[in-house]
């Protein structure tokens, strides 16, 4: 009865399992079978790299990706340096309006980007920031929902751990460099993940302020190809959908417990 | 000296953060607002102000209603899923002797990929009749090319949200589950209690903040839901697929039109407003405290 019980369980697993692998499997299956098998149904009949040659003639790849991993670490650095000392005064500090700060920090926090694109969209095309990097940085530098997730975290460091550090005589920048900061490894690595991730996926924002090839990160990349290319080279929009995938998917795999703790962090962005 | 340095220290420390999020979250709300009464050219870069304008035109345009709509279907067909699916994958994978790690990880599987770029997979997976949905589903259902029916395309973006976020939501119900107290369990045993009746009585009940918390993130990517649609549909067939927030890129970076693109901004931010209060309302109240019902 008891295992009974479990094969259920596997079995039940199983089938929603097909529901969430099936594109995944699909598209990896497409991206190495020539896009005349595909049509036939043949999957990796005769498996080929030719579909990623294709792509890698057709598209800019490296400027792709390059742009992708600079928007990745340069929003996550800025953020690091703009966000924790932010969090550690909120957090740790006595400042006069403490309360005020907080509150208002609260209320940013429920304002969903997408209502200010329109705007932002206005400034960066008048002060010349359209299809550039920075466009698709310097929005996510001041993140209230990093600022408000790091002040949670230094809130719940144990008090005795300042109070020796103010012992020693280390400065306020001292202790936030030398204690507060390894001691929040956690945290630091949950919000790289969200942020590195978020980044890298981002459609909504790019399809904002990039309207050519140069400063374009990967997504953005994938529907212009998608969008230009015959509707019938299923292999290439198959391989250009793996390539913009893969990176993460092996970073998930290596790392499953950092990454499904980091964008589980999701929920609280709200 | 040391002491005037102490006092300035919190606010050198704040500094940064706030002019980040002034420049970028505070002025574009005020101008947001601003913009909503004005008329924008930006060929001639000139502008003049229109007063209700905007909003006269906006809101009796079938467009502002088909968004509303859509964006409110899209949401009862990805929140209530979402949440119940992933609800049940989350009881099924807690209640494994082995191989937790291993379903918990499929199920995540989606949610750690790029959302537009699965998106055209799926937009190739519901081609008209040679594509895998249409060969599978349309000799059972009888429905097939889903994109280019109007009543059927928004359907298909929600099977994709759904596809998206359910690993995210078993995810969180997993780990409230883990931290469930044995205790009731065992007394919920004692008194008899069967599987529906233990789950009712006493696994809903404690589940309750974690619903609420999964509710919140599940209406707000509802409310923000873009890359499917821009990637499967582009809003269309006749407009089947326009949620607000596509609304807002069509409007504004397609059709240049900020005013009304404020409009509808200022609509999707009264949405989420919305979607926060009902946390503070009744049923959401007694989940959020966990207890008695």
């Amino acid at each position: 009865m008891r295992v009974l019980g479990q094969i259920v369980r596997h079995l039940l697993l199983a089938l929603g399992g097909v529901y969430m692998l099936a594109p995944i499997i699909l598209m990896l299956a497409s991206a190495f079978t020539p896009t005349a098998d595909i049509l036939a149904g043949r999957y990796l009949a005769h498996p080929t790299l030719e579909n990623f040659q294709t792509v890698a003639q057709q598209v800019p790849l490296g400027t792709y990706y390059l742009n992708s991993l600079i928007v990745c670490l340069a929003t996550f650095a800025l953020q690091l340096l703009v966000c924790v000392p932010a969090a550690f005064a909120m957090a740790r500090l006595r400042y006069r309006g403490r309360n005020i700060t907080v509150w208002l920090l609260g209320l940013l926090i429920l304002i969903p980007f997408q209502v200010l694109a329109i705007p932002i969209y206005l400034i960066f095309r008048q002060v010349g920031l359209i299809n550039t990097l920075p466009a698709l940085i310097l929005p996510f530098v001041g993140s209230a929902f990093a600022i408000f997730l790091l002040r949670q975290f230094f809130l719940a460091l144990p008090g005795s751990m300042f109070d020796a550090a103010t012992l020693d005589g280390a400065g306020t920048l001292a202790t936030l460099i030398q204690i507060v900061i390894p001691a929040s490894r956690p945290a630091l690595l949950s919000l790289g993940v969200f942020t590195i991730t978020s980044a890298w996926n981002a459609y909504f924002w790019p399809s904002f302020v990039l309207s050519d090839s140069s400063s374009a990160t990967i997504p953005f990349g994938v529907v212009q190809f998608i969008n230009s290319d015959a509707v019938t080279a299923y292999g290439p929009q198959m391989a250009m959908a793996t390539l913009s995938v893969l990176p993460l998917l092996i970073a998930f795999l290596f790392a499953q417990r950092q990454f499904i703790r980091g964008l589980a962090l999701a929920g609280q962005a709200g | 000296m040391s002491t005037r340095t102490a006092r300035l220290t919190p606010h050198l420390l704040l500094a940064p953060a706030t002019i980040c999020l002034v420049l970028f979250v505070a002025a574009p709300l005020v101008i947001v607002l601003v913009l909503a009464f004005f008329n924008l050219n930006l060929v001639t870069g000139t502008s003049s102000f229109v007063g209700g304008t905007n909003f006269a035109t906006e809101i009796p345009h079938p467009e502002f209603a088909r968004a509303l709509r859509n964006t409110l279907l899209y949401a009862v067909f990805t929140i209530g899923p979402s949440m119940v699916g992933g609800l049940l994958v989350a009881l099924l994978i807690h209640g494994l002797r082995r191989g937790q790690g291993f379903w918990r990880s499929l199920y995540f599987l989606p949610v750690a990929t790029t959302l537009v770029a699965m998106s055209s997979v799926w937009r190739w997976m519901f081609r008209a009749d040679t594509g895998v949905v249409d060969t599978v589903i349309a000799p059972i259902l009888g429905i097939h090319d889903w994109l280019s029916d109007p009543n059927l395309a928004l359907a298909a973006i929600t099977v994709v949200g759904n596809w998206h976020q359910i690993g995210l939501v078993a995810i969180l119900y997993l780990a409230a589950l883990g931290t469930l107290p044995q205790d009731q369990y065992d007394s919920a045993s004692l008194d008899g209690a069967g599987g529906w009746n233990r789950f009712w009585h006493v696994t809903w009940p404690a589940l309750g903040p974690t619903t609420i918390f999964v509710f919140i993130m599940t209406a707000g990517s509802a409310l923000q839901a873009y890359d499917v649609i821009a990637a499967m549909t582009q809003g269309g067939p006749l407009g089947s697929t326009e949620t607000l927030t596509f609304a807002i890129w069509n409007r504004g970076v397609h059709y240049f039109d900020i005013g009304r693109a404020a409009v509808l901004s200022l609509a999707l931010l009264v949405l989420s407003v919305a979607v926060t209060a009902i946390q503070r309302t009744g049923y959401a109240r007694r989940l959020e405290n966990g207890g008695s019902r």
